[in-house]
């Protein structure tokens, strides 16, 4: 043990209990987790409709429209998240539409909708979209369509169709897409130092600082790793039990 | 200063060492004494690959070839190769990674740490003709332990660089970096220890650059106080004039070359001075730092005599609006003359400025200002 843990301070626990004992590191934390979680909800939620209209809807073009989606993807990923500055700026497309109508009065932009929390939960979202999509997608395609047809001659309304069959069925795919996202985002730090100005700033841009400077806090840079990788594999093993196919009737 | 021989730790072949060996005989054959300069362009010729320049943006090939072009002249096979650096703290980092650049250009505050760091070695000055031209006083400002390990260049302010359309001071004060009037519009610059320091002054401590604790405390809570005002934390320039273009910052600590980029782009823009009560900018010096064990020791320093010629001394005042420490130099500007007061040669310390300095407690500044990020 002491040849693992020689050097000048030797093995100690302080700096997790400078951490536990933080209301900024924690803080910090809590806000990422927040950001993340309703980025990846709101994500969620705008690809589902998408990947079922390209899976279910039984268009002969659904290939070309999933290609369209991801179409972003064969840009550089600095490029698209610097886009976005020139269309959420003070002085930018967003605002200046709005003082073109009227609708705001010039020299009064909408200043949150850059170098924001906002702006980060956009661009990641935006960002995240089509990784979101393809999952449900999969899952989707895959469904037994005979299914729907059994409960269509049973009476089932197509509501009560999809509540029964489709979500339950589907719901691996969901919960592999909210984790495709929610992971990486709760560490993301690209895109909040582009956009994020002082109110976005994530925990991972913490982490990154800590080790990034000249006079690094190693310890505290470490502490807030392993918390991160702590909590991130504890809700990974908590969802994966959602990541098994279940009966549809549940 | 001492010889050659104890300055470098060249790393040269047995092979090589021979036939340098060699050529300088042959030299002492033919011309009876070598001289100092015939050695050096000797050694130079055994130094081989790109110069490795360890800079901030600007002053590579990003816009910054005229500064250096007398060298790449002279050494077309070892054109220098840049990498660059958002601050002194980025560039130990850097170094401390791995990174082997054969100079570096932290400022004046700086030179203590790294003389006493041991990743640096003195300069010949004998091998920069031109370094009899440079200031004095900053030349001095370079020097410790009687050894010269900063050859100084530029030189500048950080002041406040603010928009006088849209802002009205009710003073000249750093206040304007923590106006309520404000909030959302100002910039401040990412750096462990510039942060901490200004608000020291703004509260008239005695020492900023050395807080005691109780003075630490009271300026990180002010800063986490203020931080809802601030839209950005900038580390690269490009990014501040980006911000400051695009009217989504009004106000922001700043160097003179933004002031000079604004007014290029016909922006309305006033570089601020503080100097209410004690308040005064805060300046620096650049200095060119030769690395500990550089392969390259002689190139290096032809690349600092190009950098410290008159002709690049004028192009750096004329094109960035920084001082530079070579006195023959004058801008083309009567205006740009008037600001720098480049004909005063203490123009970077009192009664105009602080002259950034040594911070002994500089890893305890960093850590609180990490928590001012993070708050």
């Amino acid at each position: 043990m002491l040849a693992l843990f020689s050097g000048p301070h030797g093995f100690t626990l302080s700096a997790w209990h400078d951490f536990f004992h933080s209301s900024i590191y924690l803080g910090l934390f809590w806000k990422s987790v927040k950001m993340s979680l309703i980025v990846s909800a709101l994500v969620v939620l705008a690809a589902y409709p998408l990947a079922y209209y390209l899976a279910l809807s039984g268009t002969k073009r659904k290939y070309v429209l999933l290609l369209v989606l991801i179409a972003p993807f064969l840009t550089s990923y600095l490029l698209r998240v610097l886009a976005w500055k020139v269309i959420l700026g003070d002085e930018g497309v967003i605002n200046s539409f709005l003082f073109w109508t009227g609708l705001r009065s010039s020299g009064h932009p909408i200043s949150a909708l850059l170098y924001s929390r906002f702006a980060v939960m956009l661009v990641l979202g935006y960002v995240w979209l089509p990784f979101v999509a393809l999952p449900i997608f999969v899952s989707l395609e895959s469904l037994d369509t005979r299914l729907l047809e059994a409960a269509s001659d049973l009476g089932a309304s197509r509501l009560q169709a999809f509540r029964r069959i489709t979500l339950p069925l589907s719901f691996p795919g969901v919960v592999a897409a909210f984790l495709f996202v929610f992971i990486p985002t709760v560490g993301e730090f690209i895109t909040p130092s582009l956009v994020g100005g002082t109110s976005g700033y994530m925990y991972g841009n913490q982490i990154v600082d800590l080790f990034g400077t000249g006079f690094p806090d190693w310890e505290t840079g470490s502490v807030l790793a392993l918390f991160l990788l702590g909590v991130i594999a504890a809700l990974t093993a908590v969802f994966s039990r959602f990541l098994q196919v279940r009966g549809a009737t549940g | 200063m001492g010889t050659e021989g104890e300055l470098f730790e060249r790393r040269v072949t047995r092979r090589r060492a021979l036939q340098i060996a060699a050529a300088a005989g042959g030299t002492v054959l033919l011309a009876g004494r070598a001289s100092a300069a015939d050695a050096a362009r000797l050694h130079m010729g055994a130094e081989t690959g790109a110069l490795q320049v360890l800079d901030w943006a600007g002053y590579g090939n990003d816009g910054g070839q005229a500064m250096f072009a007398q060298y790449v002249k002279q050494h077309p096979h070892n054109k220098p190769q840049f990498t660059y650096m958002t601050n002194e703290s980025d560039a130990l980092a850097k170094i401390h990674a791995g990174l082997k650049p054969d100079l570096f250009r932290p400022y004046v505050g700086w030179v203590e740490y790294f003389a006493t760091s041991g990743l640096v070695q003195p300069w010949d000055t004998s091998l920069i003709p031109n370094f009899k031209h440079l200031n004095p006083f900053m030349v001095k400002a370079g020097q410790y332990g009687g050894k010269q390990y900063g050859i100084p260049d530029d030189w500048g302010f950080d002041a406040i660089l603010y928009r006088s359309d849209k802002v009205k001071p009710k003073s000249n004060s750093w206040g304007l970096l923590y106006d309520e009037r404000y909030k959302g519009k100002i910039a401040w610059y990412d750096d462990p220890v510039e942060n901490l320091t200004i608000a020291g002054l703004l509260f008239g401590f005695k020492d900023p650059w050395n807080q005691t604790d109780a003075e630490l405390a009271q300026s990180q809570k002010f800063l986490i106080s203020k931080k809802h005002l601030v839209r950005t934390i900038w580390a690269s320039e490009t990014d501040l004039d980006q911000q400051f273009a695009s009217g989504d910052i009004w106000i922001a600590l700043a160097w003179p070359n933004d002031w000079v980029q604004m007014r290029a782009k016909k922006f309305p823009v006033i570089y601020m001075h503080p100097s209410v009560g004690k308040q005064k900018p805060i300046a620096w010096v650049g200095m060119f730092m030769l690395l500990q064990g550089t392969p390259r020791p002689h190139l290096a320093h032809a690349y600092v005599n190009a950098w410290s010629s008159a002709k690049s001394a004028k192009w750096l005042e004329d094109n960035y609006g920084y001082g530079h420490a070579n006195t023959l130099a004058r801008p083309s500007s009567s205006d740009l003359l008037r600001a720098l007061q480049l004909t005063n040669p203490r123009a970077v310390t009192l009664p105009n400025a602080y002259l950034d300095r040594n911070v002994p407690r500089r890893a305890l500044y960093a850590k609180l200002w990490e928590e001012v990020k993070a708050a």
